[in-house]
């Protein structure tokens, strides 16, 4: 009997684990960059998950739609699509007012501003840690890109678009992943410093200077637009509690909690145009 | 042979499928149900122990990739702990008598924990960084884990014995 019919499953596993072993050590060296391999698995698996999220809300639409009032519920809809829509509007141009710019930058930002929303359903949550990354169902195809902001239906930032994105699916890094950072600015006292998830549902606030003034609990925090990634004037969250850094004596320990939330998030909108949206 | 291996091959592509399948509904669902459960874990346990070691094993690379990919942690670390995990269960079982419930639902927990605290020690030593536990919910993951994996065979053999009744 040759050695592959005796030692069959020994060799299965011994190939499998060098290639995983391999796998891994290709990637450490380089950190969190996507490869080809992952990309091609995103890219075959990703519609499986599109395909079984659109079933069971498709079984759940169904039932509604046939049973209840056809023609009430379709006309729901529209107008909830409105109302997403108008929100953003209301939103961004609540958040353009505050940041003081004259009528004609606004006009001119509003503009800009109209066309290049594009609405996606969250299809998915990270596989590991649900504060990380969320999968929504709009791809290359719908003008996504990487590095455009996405918002809840609120008009509150909830990440940004990040490799691996498929023709019809994107993935998204919440702010909430501690490998996040948005520059942000509370609106009362002014503090600016970059809000870094913990891969939990709360954030911090990170390089503000300890010998700063103000920054109260519930102080809202925008975003200041310096990471060339968030356009400014997106409101990000509150602040929850400020106090001295004992292992930092230079920066402050500041809390804050995002405005998202997961259980609002079935809806997003990505902005498509903006400082973020590369290629 | 070689009709073997396609055979397993295609059979670890479509129960990843039906993997993939559970992790998006329940993902839909409450996104707090994946810190419950691992779908892709119940799935490899489901299949290594009615299979064995070998699918177990392809089965385990394929759903432990597709986890990999669904998430923003180092690609190929949850692929070589499912590898692992669907080729212990599917040799383990082959050995001892895993069909009762209880010892059914023992032997996956116990694969399960296993399957974790290697998660969390190649996720510490590859990023070099600790685990978020989801203040403890994540330890009742094995526990759920395992009684999901087991129901699917007590549900397997209720409606074997219907069947076998009726006819």
């Amino acid at each position: 009997m040759p050695l592959w019919e005796r030692r069959r499953s020994a060799l299965v596993l011994a190939g499998l684990t060098v290639f995983h072993i391999l796998l891994i050590s290709i990637q450490v060296p380089r950190g969190a960059g996507k490869s080809l391999f992952e990309r091609a698995v995103f890219f075959v698996f990703s519609p499986v998950q599109r395909a079984a999220t659109g079933t069971v809300r498709g079984i759940g639409s169904l039932w509604n739609g046939y049973f209840d009032l056809r023609g009430v519920r379709a006309e729901n809809q529209k107008l909830k699509k409105e109302i997403f829509f108008l929100n953003q509007d209301v939103r961004f141009l609540e958040d353009r007012l505050a940041l003081d710019g004259s009528e004609a930058e606004l006009r001119a930002s509003l503009a800009e501003f109209r066309g290049s929303l594009v609405a996606a359903r969250v299809i998915g949550v990270d596989s590991a840690n649900p504060y990380q990354t969320i999968i929504i169902d709009k791809g290359s195809l719908d003008g996504i890109g990487r590095d455009m902001p996405v918002c809840d239906r609120d008009g509150s930032l909830v990440g940004r678009t990040i490799r691996p994105i498929s023709l019809k699916e994107s993935m998204v890094q919440l702010i909430t992943d501690k490998d996040s950072s948005v520059s942000v600015k509370s609106v009362i006292s002014g503090l600016t410093g970059a809000m870094t998830g913990r891969s939990t549902d709360v954030c911090e606030l990170r390089y503000v200077l300890a010998s700063a003034q103000g920054g109260q609990a519930e102080e809202e925090l925008k975003t200041t637009g310096f990471d060339k990634i968030y356009p400014p004037g997106i409101r990000v969250g509150v602040i929850k509690k400020v106090e001295k850094d004992e292992t930092s004596p230079i920066f402050l320990r500041i809390t804050a909690k995002p405005y998202f939330r997961f259980d609002r998030i079935d809806v997003v909108a990505v902005l498509t145009k903006g400082p973020g949206g590369g290629g | 042979m070689r009709e073997t291996i396609a055979k397993d091959a295609l059979g670890a592509f479509l129960g990843t499928l039906v993997a993939v399948a559970v992790y998006s509904v329940a993902g839909a669902a409450a996104p707090a149900l994946l810190v419950l459960f691992n779908a892709f874990t119940v799935v490899v346990l489901y299949f290594s122990v009615r299979r064995g070691e070998v699918f177990g094993a392809i089965l385990g690379t394929m759903c432990g990739l597709v986890q990999d990919a669904f998430s923003l942690g180092v690609f190929g670390v949850a692929g070589l702990t499912k590898t692992l995990l669907g080729f212990w269960t599917g040799y383990v079982s082959r050995r001892i008598d895993v069909a009762p419930f209880t010892r059914n639902a023992l032997f996956m927990m116990v694969m399960s924990v296993l399957e974790m605290i290697l998660w969390v020690l190649l996720t510490a030593a590859v990023r070099l960084e600790s685990v978020n536990f989801h203040g403890g919910l994540m330890l009742l993951q094995p526990v759920v884990t395992a009684v999901l994996g087991s129901s699917l065979f007590a549900i397997e053999r209720w409606i074997r014995s219907r069947k076998s009744r009726g006819s």
